[in-house]
C-alpha cells in the first residue's frame, strides 16, 4: 500500500478497498520499522494520526467524505506550526516556532481530508542544502545510505521516496523543495511566489519563502497543489489570481509547447552522467511533440546574487535572538551564515530588493516571449555522501553548499513556479533529476510538462528497496 | 584562510556585485514592482492563446 501512488491511494480508499486506519498503520508501521535509520522524522503522532483516521472512517461509514484527500496520511516539514505537536526547524529547542494558528497549508490539506503522520526532519532553521542536522540525525538518502537527502526539506524527500507517507510539505528559500526532491527520486514544486500562503511557516525570508508540495508523481502533486493554492487573509504576500483546475490541465497535450533549454550557467560544472541525463529529458520531451530549442538566459548569477543578500539579511533578522541569546546551541555552519547576514548594510538589502524587481520584469519580458517554460538541471551532481556536507573548515562547507544550490537559488529570487522531476539514475545507483520552470502563476504548463514527462517513462515508478 | 577572512571575502564579493548591478537603476525602481512583475504577466498569460 505505502508504494502506491497518493492518487492511487486516495482513489481506493473511496473504493471502499482500502480503510483510512489501514493506510495510516501501514505507514506508521513502516516508520516504526524504517525510520530509526532513514531519520525522516522528528515527530511521529502515532495517536493523533490513528484518531483522525477513526473520524475519517467513521465519516466514511456515514457516507460523508471529508475532501479528495479522504483518509490519505502525509507528513509535515517540522518548520510548519500545528497546534499540539513541538515546532523545532530543526533547531535544538523542541518548540522554537509558535505561530498563532496553524500552518494555514496543513489546514487546508487537513480540510481535503488529510490525515497527518507527523513532522518530519529538516535542516536547522531551514539553512544548507544536503539534509544533515546533527541534532535530530542526518536524514539518509534512501537509495543510498550514507549519502546527503538534500534539504532543507530532508525529511519530506526521504519520507515520499521511502514510502513513509503518500505526500509532504515542504519549503523553498534557495532551493529546498526541489533540491531533495532531486536527490531523493520524488517529485516536488515550488510554487509562485504567493500562489501558497505561507502564514504558520516559520519564515526564513520573507521575499524568498515558498511552501509547496512533495510526492511521488506530478499528479499526486497536483492534487496537493489543489488543496493549498489560493489566497490567504492570514499571508498578505498569497496572491487573490484564480486557482485554476490543476488536474484537468494534465489531460491537455503539450504538442507544440514552446521549451527552452539554458545555453548558460546551469549546463556549467554540472557532472556528465546528470547533464546526460537531463538532455536526454529533454528529448523525451521533443519526442511528445514539444519544440525543444536552446536559449541564452538572462544572467541568473545576478539574481542568485540578489537572493543570497536578500535572504541572508531576512533570515539573521527572523533569527536574531537565537543567534543572541544561544549561538552554542546553534551548527556552527549554520550560525556562520547567520552572522554574516547580521554584516550585511541595510543599503545593500535595499539595493538588492530593487534589483530583483527590474531583474525580474527582465527575465521573464525576455525569456518568456521565446518560450512557455524552462528544462533545466536542478542539483549539480547526484547526492554527495554526508562526509562531503559535515567534513571541513567551515568556510569550506558554506561553499560546498552554495555550489549544490547554485541552480535552484534564481528561481526563488525570480518567483517562478519550477517543478523537480526525477530522470533516471547514476551509476552509483543515485537519482538524477530536471527542473521545468514556468511563467508567473503558470503551474498548470509546468505541471503538464512534468506529468507528460512521467507517462512516457518510468523512472517515477522505481522503488528503493528498503525492508 | 581562516574563517573570519573567508566570511570577510564573502561579503565584500556579494556587495560588490550589488554595487555595479545597482550602478545604473532608475529613481523610480522599488521593491514592491516585483510583485507587480508576476501579476501583470499573469495577466497577460491569461489573453494569451496558449498551445493545448
Amino acid at each position: 500500500m505505502t508504494a502506491w501512488t497518493l492518487e492511487g491511494l486516495a482513489g481506493a480508499i473511496r473504493q471502499g478497498k482500502v480503510s483510512p486506519v489501514e493506510a495510516t498503520q501501514e505507514c506508521l508501521g513502516r516508520i516504526g520499522r524504517l525510520d530509526a535509520k532513514l531519520r525522516a522524522f522528528i515527530t511521529v503522532d502515532e495517536v493523533g494520526a490513528l484518531a483522525a483516521a477513526r473520524r475519517l472512517e467513521a465519516a466514511q461509514r456515514r457516507g460523508a467524505w471529508q475532501g479528495p484527500l479522504h483518509g490519505v496520511p502525509l507528513a509535515f516539514k517540522d518548520l510548519c506550526f500545528i497546534r499540539g505537536l513541538p515546532t523545532s526547524c530543526g533547531t535544538r529547542t523542541a518548540e522554537y516556532f509558535i505561530a498563532e494558528q496553524d500552518c494555514t497549508a496543513v489546514a487546508r490539506l487537513a480540510a481535503a481530508g488529510a490525515v497527518t503522520l507527523g513532522k518530519l526532519n529538516m535542516t536547522e532553521l531551514a539553512m544548507g542544502p544536503f539534509g544533515d542536522n546533527a541534532h535530530h540525525g542526518h536524514a539518509q538518502n534512501p537509495w543510498r545510505s550514507g549519502h546527503c537527502s538534500g534539504g532543507s526539506s530532508s525529511g519530506s524527500g526521504v519520507a515520499v521516496a521511502a514510502g513513509l507517507a503518500l505526500g509532504a510539505l515542504g519549503s523553498d528559500t534557495g532551493g529546498s523543495i526541489r533540491l531533495p526532491a532531486a536527490a531523493c527520486g520524488i517529485v516536488g514544486l515550488k510554487p509562485t511566489y504567493g500562489r501558497v500562503s505561507r502564514a504558520g511557516a516559520m519564515p526564513l525570508s520573507w521575499s524568498n519563502d515558498h511552501v509547496g508540495p512533495m510526492a511521488r508523481t506530478v499528479r499526486d502533486c497536483a492534487l496537493l497543489l489543489q488543496a493549498v493554492a489560493g489566497r490567504d487573509p492570514l499571508d498578505a504576500t498569497s496572491s487573490a489570481q484564480p486557482v485554476p483546475d490543476y488536474r484537468a490541465s494534465l489531460r491537455a497535450s503539450i504538442t507544440g509547447l514552446r521549451v527552452g533549454v539554458p545555453e548558460n550557467f546551469f549546463f556549467q560544472g554540472v557532472h556528465p552522467e546528470m547533464e546526460a541525463a537531463v538532455r536526454k529529458a529533454a528529448e523525451v520531451i521533443a519526442g511528445l511533440g514539444a519544440q525543444v530549442s536552446e536559449i541564452r538566459l538572462p544572467d541568473p548569477q545576478s539574481m542568485s546574487d540578489v537572493c543570497n543578500i536578500v535572504s541572508r539579511s531576512e533570515g539573521s533578522t527572523i533569527h536574531a535572538r537565537l543567534l543572541r541569546e544561544r549561538p552554542h546551541e546553534v551548527q556552527p555552519v549554520v550560525r556562520a551564515r547567520l552572522e554574516l547576514g547580521m554584516q550585511m548594510p541595510a543599503y545593500d538589502y535595499l539595493q538588492a530588493l530593487r534589483l530583483r524587481a527590474r531583474l525580474t520584469r527582465a527575465f521573464i519580458a525576455e525569456v518568456f516571449a521565446t518560450v512557455d517554460v524552462l528544462v533545466a538541471p536542478i542539483i549539480p551532481e547526484p547526492a554527495p555522501s554526508l562526509a562531503h556536507a559535515t567534513e571541513g573548515p567551515v568556510h569550506e562547507l558554506v561553499a560546498r553548499q552554495g555550489r549544490f544550490s547554485r541552480l535552484t537559488r534564481p528561481f526563488n529570487g525570480l518567483g517562478l513556479p519550477a517543478l523537480s522531476v526525477p530522470c533516471g539514475f547514476s551509476s552509483a545507483g543515485l537519482p538524477l533529476a530536471f527542473q521545468v520552470v514556468g511563467r508567473p502563476f503558470d503551474e498548470e504548463t509546468v505541471l503538464r510538462v512534468g506529468d507528460a514527462y512521467q507517462q512516457a517513462t518510468d523512472w517515477h515508478t522505481r522503488r528503493p528497496l528498503l525492508d | 584562510m581562516d574563517e573570519s577572512k573567508a566570511q570577510q571575502a564573502e561579503i565584500a564579493a556579494l556587495l560588490g556585485a550589488i554595487e555595479r548591478l545597482a550602478a545604473d537603476l532608475a529613481l523610480a525602481e522599488e521593491p514592491s514592482r516585483f510583485i507587480a512583475a508576476l501579476g501583470t504577466e499573469c495577466e497577460e498569460a491569461e489573453g494569451k492563446a496558449r498551445p493545448s
